[in-house]
């Protein structure tokens, strides 16, 4: 029952999150310098062709009612159009979200599957030299831009030997799949995908994998004192059973806060690093509508990364509860 | 402000970690280097050298193939030719694509990314350390409003709202007369220098969130001090009692994420100046930028600044550590890239 409350309260603030998402991204465009009117008018026009330009797009009406008609069309999946791009900013946008996604993943996969085990060894075999080793790598993984490691990827791996490919996402996650049934051999198909997607998620990933190796560190550090350890090795435990079953499943609560907290930085650094490797998601989005003014583009661009942002957090703070018992649901 | 017991731990924090101590050269350097520029860089990092072109850094060479037609027993034929551009003293990180020493871009790239990280980490703890104290005080709608208002701002990562805010507001650069050349200490030097002002503007926006809520968990619970009771019951202001009693006591969290943060935002400058947002040519992330066309032939064109960010960004955050283990006010984020 409790956990329903916990449910509902959290998607009621989830959604709030979102409507304050969405009129941040209204107002932007009243920060914009210049009226979208100039943008669409032919230099020469008539105050009458501006003012038809002008009735066309609503702009002549109160603000209120503009706001208005801006959710109700976002609610019925409207995001405007693209007058650069020709195209409705909705499918433009969509479009490009399942290669940001499998990015993110890609790199959250490198960065748990790395940093946990790391973390641990680092703990339990304090002062050796794997715990320094491990301290060096995640001060040096937090302090080093992901462009600037992406680009000595490139450079070395790509480049140099040849071994992946410089940029592109010629085989997404997708074709992968599609090749289990399809007629494409399914091996060839994983080690393209493999040579496309290695790089960009162990640029974006490197920052978490030392962030998290330094937090299941200490926190390990932490609860391997704790007097339910003690007690755990004293009823005769296996010492890997008391590491991993109790005292890392305590280190994970804060280490799951920070990696909420830390989502922004992901999507944040997915567009560099979509930059860097030319990876056609979001984030490459988000830049071309700048550098072109397609404010339409850039609006929705923010509001689907922001709605993700309250989604996945949600699931965050699912997993937060179910990790910790302790959690109150209110 | 700060209390003779945390500088205690400080100085013993100090002295027991060697790391502490090497986040501490480092930083002295890269400070020292950007203040005096000038005089430790070898040439003007603008002046162009268009002979020296992607001359290699000491120690390395770059082979060029020319393909020429030349005179040969009589007749005109097309020579293939293997020559080797060695490096010299004069560059010894080598030159950029324009013949621009690199060394001296990346001692003056120090200054942008310095100045942008402590004026950009300035704006933002006074912003959030103003309304988190003020929010953490007063508590009820005041609070909750700046906790909604937080949640919608943490929605959008940095990055994304920073390249968003200078593709709206433009690019400005403000030029600063250099007072070594303006007193003509160091001749030859560029004589103004360019401060990216939007950039500095947008990443205090950006991250004032994290200072608002360090602030806010602070002045929550010194608002329960005996002392507040005391301060209110002889009639000091809401004002008086935020500035003089709550603001000192919330210093040291303040002081940690302050470190943190400059590291997080010289990393975010790089990636903004990366990706041509920043409004000056002589950054790190710039250079790095413009090296990605020659990363086949001339490497070190991107790999010298990025060398330089680790460095400084290395030796800030191991200062943030020996402050966070001197101090433990346990910090829960760090933002930034």
């Amino acid at each position: 029952m409790a956990l329903g409350r916990f449910l509902f309260k959290r998607v009621t603030q989830g959604v709030l999150v979102v409507w304050g998402v969405i009129t941040v991204v209204f107002g932007l465009r009243f920060i914009t310098p210049g009226s979208p009117i100039n943008a669409l008018a032919p230099l020469d026009a008539t105050a009458e062709t501006r003012q038809a330009i002008a009735a066309e797009l609503g702009l002549n009406q109160p603000l209120h009612v503009q706001y208005g008609y801006y959710l109700l069309d976002l609610l019925r999946g409207d995001m405007g159009y693209s007058y650069i791009k020709g195209q409705e900013v909705a499918g433009l946008v969509l479009q490009r979200v399942p290669a940001t996604v499998e990015l993110a993943v890609a790199a959250t996969v490198v960065a748990i599957a790395l940093s946990i085990p790391l973390g641990v060894i680092s703990a339990t075999r304090r002062n050796e030299p794997v715990d320094y080793g491990a301290t060096l790598f995640s001060l040096g993984g937090i302090s080093t831009p992901n462009f600037w490691l992406g680009i000595m990827m490139i450079l070395v791996l790509a480049v140099q030997f040849g071994i992946f490919h410089t940029s592109g996402r010629g085989v997404g996650f997708g074709d992968v799949l599609l090749s289990i049934v399809g007629s494409e051999p399914f091996l060839g198909t994983v080690l393209d995908w493999l040579r496309y997607i290695t790089l960009p998620a162990i640029a974006l990933g490197t920052y978490f994998t030392a962030l998290v190796t330094r937090l299941t560190r200490s926190g390990m550090l932490d609860e391997l004192g704790k007097g339910y350890v003690r007690a755990a090795r004293a009823k005769g435990l296996p010492e890997t059973l008391v590491r991993y079953k109790h005292a890392l499943r305590n280190t994970l609560v804060p280490v799951v806060t920070v990696l909420g907290l830390q989502l922004g930085t992901l999507i944040g650094g997915a567009v560099i690093t979509e930059a860097v490797f030319a990876w056609p998601g979001l984030g490459t989005l988000v830049i071309q509508s700048i550098n072109v003014r397609d404010w339409p583009t850039l609006q929705g661009c923010l509001i689907i990364i922001g709605t993700s942002f309250v989604i996945v957090n949600l699931a965050v703070d699912l997993l937060y509860a179910s990790l910790d018992p302790r959690v109150v649901y209110d | 402000m700060v209390s003779p017991r945390v500088l205690r731990n400080l100085k013993r924090e100090f002295k027991r970690s060697a790391l502490a101590k090497t986040g501490l050269v480092l930083v002295v350097v890269v400070v020292t280097v950007a203040i005096f520029a000038p005089f430790v860089a070898p040439h003007n990092p603008t002046a162009q050298d268009l002979d020296n072109r992607r001359q290699p850094p000491l120690g390395f060479s770059r082979t060029v193939e020319t393909t020429s037609s030349e005179m040969v027993n009589g007749s005109i034929q097309l020579v293939e030719r293997t020559e080797h551009v060695n490096a010299t003293a004069a560059h010894p990180l080598g030159t950029d694509s324009l013949g621009r020493d690199m060394l001296s871009r990346v001692i003056y790239g120090a200054r942008t990314s310095l100045l942008v990280g402590v004026l950009g980490t300035l704006l933002a703890a006074i912003l959030g350390v103003s309304v988190g104290l003020s929010a953490g005080y007063y508590r009820g709608r005041v609070d909750d409003a700046l906790m909604r208002f937080a949640d919608v701002s943490l929605a959008f990562p940095s990055l994304v709202l920073a390249v968003a805010l200078i593709g709206l507001w433009g690019r400005a650069a403000v030029p600063v007369p250099d007072p070594f050349v303006v007193f003509g200490l160091a001749p030859g030097m560029p004589a103004t220098f360019t401060l990216p002002g939007t950039v500095i503007v947008v990443v205090g926006l950006v991250n004032w969130v994290w200072f608002a809520r360090v602030a806010r968990g602070e002045a929550l619970s010194i608002r329960e001090e005996e002392y507040i009771k005391a301060a209110r019951a002889i009639g000091a202001s809401d004002g008086r009692i935020i500035w003089r009693h709550v603001l000192p006591n919330a210093t040291t969290p303040i002081l940690v994420l302050g470190t943190i943060q400059i590291a997080a935002i010289i990393l975010l400058e790089s990636a903004l100046s990366f990706l041509g947002f920043s409004g000056t040519t002589l950054s790190w992330g710039f250079d790095i930028a413009q090296g990605r066309d020659y990363l086949a032939t001339s490497w070190w064109i991107s790999t010298m600044p990025g060398l330089a960010i680790v460095v400084a960004v290395v030796g800030i955050n191991l200062l943030g550590d020996l402050l966070r283990d001197a101090l433990d006010p346990g910090i829960e984020g760090e933002g930034g890239l």
